[in-house]
């Protein structure tokens, strides 16, 4: 078997405001090109798993490596420059609502120039190119310069693709990409990221709170209960009585089509 | 004993629990002044010459004023009706069910606030205050009805207001030598507040970014910068415009128009300042995060995240605080500050009404015009 592209080693988070233990020893390794969702309760651990990965937050114990590098012994400086490998898309899709699309989409080569240049808000002709090309890959090169908080939720959260991927990235985060939008608007933007995954390359981890879209997406499948690694496997594996394990008791799988 | 209690589950609470009784002893404090001040004002002075100040106590009454009122408030504290608990937001009273009829009604309609404890106290305090307010000012309404002799002549000769000097110098008022007319010292003045406000704003801007919370992190030197500039803000906005004016008034020269620039800019520096900042801790985060994530530096951070998002009230305040200096303008000269109110004061002592109206009624206009003006900005751009 190949060198995994992630490994994350005996990973804990304790948030010390609230003393909350949001991860316990967590390990697990992803291969290159894998599609790996996290399931898990709300508060299970999911957001704060995928921050630690990019260290948006800092772990309180354990190591991760990502491509061979151990991330979690990265200066703040070679981190920033590492994170230009790393995509990120969010549930709240996190644009800047009062800047157009193409801005928000140049955002995502900001680790790729110098920054007194993207100060005075010039990006270089190529990453302009770059920019349309992608903005028209999610469909939305005529509202390259229409201003982000215009968009519907879906436009939205595309030009939350786009930008990630002018990132050129290796590896792919993405925190609950779709909650905050419809089945039928869900399943565009999933395929975004499934093309993002089968054509690029881009390894991708993904948490996600329908079993159903898990399924239909996953080629592996995580889950977190309170903190704790509870399923590691392909999706199958999840039956009745795996359900119940990392969901409880009291639920009922419900299907998104 | 309850003290006690709180202490070992929460010593958060006993902090508030303190703050609470420093409250509630202050209050009293401030009814025992008050009594005690009536008391002295009608029939109980002390014929002793070195006691009469405002309040007379004979040297064993402040310690036994300072520690009735303590008692007072620590009897509150204990029996629960304290206004400095209810201040804080601390029940103490065991929490009961509400009745149907209460739940519906919401929780205020159970009890009228004046007829619980602490509403009773409020009252009584407010009613206090207003009495000792108008005995100590010596509040003489007549004379509001009875304008002296003076301002009966002024507002004779007052209308119709004289425009002679609006654009002729006036010969017989000199600022270092030069005469002045009207226009020309209101233009200095415009650009008094012009100058002021774009510096302030120059300044404050980038320094709110290091007195806001979420820009400058939580490590030690992130703390000790946000503290520095925090402090600057809070201190010098405490000083008032005119005491500032003073101030430069005597290091730069009476009169000077810079004295009241620089008095004028150090005030808009803070208070622009702190506004400036809260707005930034205000933001959404979401944005942060993403340009973080894309690899983004601080700076780049502050430039796509966070500068959108505080754009729009930067330019609502800055001309709000336009509004504020264009006034203060007019007559920080009353302090040495320079600008029109040198004429405006000079007139005023010369009893010149007439050519007194004139300048006035130009300030009206002036403020009056910018005030409609950003107005008109602030709309534009919200
Ligand atoms: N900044 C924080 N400070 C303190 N506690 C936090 C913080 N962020 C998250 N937590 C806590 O950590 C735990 C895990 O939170 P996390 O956001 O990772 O869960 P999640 O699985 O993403 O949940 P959701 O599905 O609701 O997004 C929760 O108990 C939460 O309350
Ligand atoms: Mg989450």
């Amino acid at each position: 078997m190949a060198e995994p592209y992630l490994v994350v080693e005996h990973l804990t988070k304790v948030y010390e405001r609230g003393h909350v233990v949001a991860l316990k020893d967590v390990s697990f390794e992803v291969q290159k090109g894998e599609f790996l969702v996290i399931i898990g309760l709300s508060g299970s651990g999911k957001s704060t798993l995928l921050r630690c990965i990019n260290r948006l937050i800092e772990p309180t114990k354990g190591r991760i490596f990502i491509d061979g590098v151990e991330i979690t012994r990265l200066s703040p400086r070679q981190m920033r420059r590492f994170r230009r490998k790393i995509g990120m898309i969010f549930q709240h899709f996190n644009l800047i609502k009062r800047a157009t699309v193409m801005t928000n989409v140049l955002t995502g080569r900001l680790g790729y120039n110098p920054t007194w240049k993207t100060l005075l808000g010039l990006f270089p002709r190529s990453d302009r190119e770059l920019a349309l090309r992608n903005l028209e890959r999610v469909g939305l090169l005529e509202k390259a310069y229409v201003r982000a908080d215009e968009l519907s939720g879906g436009q939205q959260q595309r030009v939350g693709i786009a930008r990630a991927l002018m990132q050129q990235p290796e590896l792919l985060l993405a925190d609950e990409p779709v909650s905050a939008l419809d089945p039928a608007t869900s399943h565009s933007v999933m395929q975004y990221i499934e093309q993002m995954n089968r054509e690029d390359g881009v390894t991708v981890l993904a948490s996600l709170h329908f079993l159903s879209l898990a399924r239909r997406y996953g080629t592996r499948i995580i889950a977190l209960k309170d903190g704790e690694l509870v399923f590691d496997g392909a999706p199958e594996e999840i039956d009745d009585r795996k359900f119940k394990e990392i969901y409880g008791e009291e639920a009922e799988e419900v299907e998104i089509r | 004993m309850t003290i006690y209690s709180t202490f070992k589950t929460d010593p958060a609470r006993l902090r508030r629990r303190l703050l609470a009784l420093l409250l509630d002893w202050m209050s009293w404090g401030y009814v025992a002044y008050g009594v005690m001040y009536f008391l002295n004002d009608y029939w109980w002075r002390i014929p002793l010459e070195r006691f009469y100040t405002t309040l007379t106590l004979p040297p064993w009454g402040w310690p036994a004023a300072v520690l009735g009122t303590l008692a007072m408030a620590i009897l509150c504290e204990l029996t629960g009706y304290s206004l400095g608990e209810r201040a804080l937001k601390l029940e103490v009273k065991e929490e009961r069910p509400l009745t149907k009829e209460e739940f519906l009604m919401g929780r205020a309609a159970g009890k009228p606030f004046w007829r619980t404890q602490w509403g009773v106290m409020a009252v009584l305090l407010l009613a206090l205050t207003v009495a000792l307010g108008w005995h100590i000012v010596k509040i003489d309404l007549e004379a509001l009805f009875r304008p002296s002799r003076r301002a009966r002549e002024m507002l004779g000769e007052i209308f119709p207001p004289d425009f002679r000097y609006f654009l002729v110098p006036d010969p017989a008022f000199e600022l270092r030598g030069v005469p002045y007319s009207i226009l020309n010292l209101m233009v200095i003045t415009v650009f008094m507040a012009l100058l002021a406000t774009v510096l302030g704003a120059a300044v404050a801007l980038p320094l709110s970014f290091f007195g806001a919370r979420n820009i400058m992190g939580f490590s030690p030197v992130g703390w000790l910068v946000y503290g520095v500039v925090r402090g600057f803000f809070n201190v010098f906005r405490s000083i008032e415009t005119m005491l500032w004016a003073v101030v430069f008034a005597i290091w730069i020269r009476w009169g000077s128009p810079l004295a009241g620039i620089m008095a004028l800019t150090i005030h808009t520096i803070a208070a622009l300042g702190k506004l400036y900042s809260e707005q930034v801790e205000g933001i959404d985060p979401g944005p942060v995060e993403a340009v973080v994530a894309a690899g983004g530096s601080r700076l780049e951070v502050i430039r796509y995240a966070v500068l959108p998002q505080v754009v729009p009230s930067f330019w609502a305040f800055t001309l709000y605080r336009w509004d504020i200096n264009v006034r203060m303008s007019t007559v920080i000269a009353l302090v040495g500050g320079g600008g029109i109110g040198d004429m405006l004061f000079y007139y005023k002592n010369e009893g010149e009404w007439a050519l007194l109206g004139a300048v006035v009624a130009t300030i009206v206009a002036v403020v009056w015009a910018m005030d409609y003006l950003s107005g008109r900005l602030r709309e534009r751009i919200v």
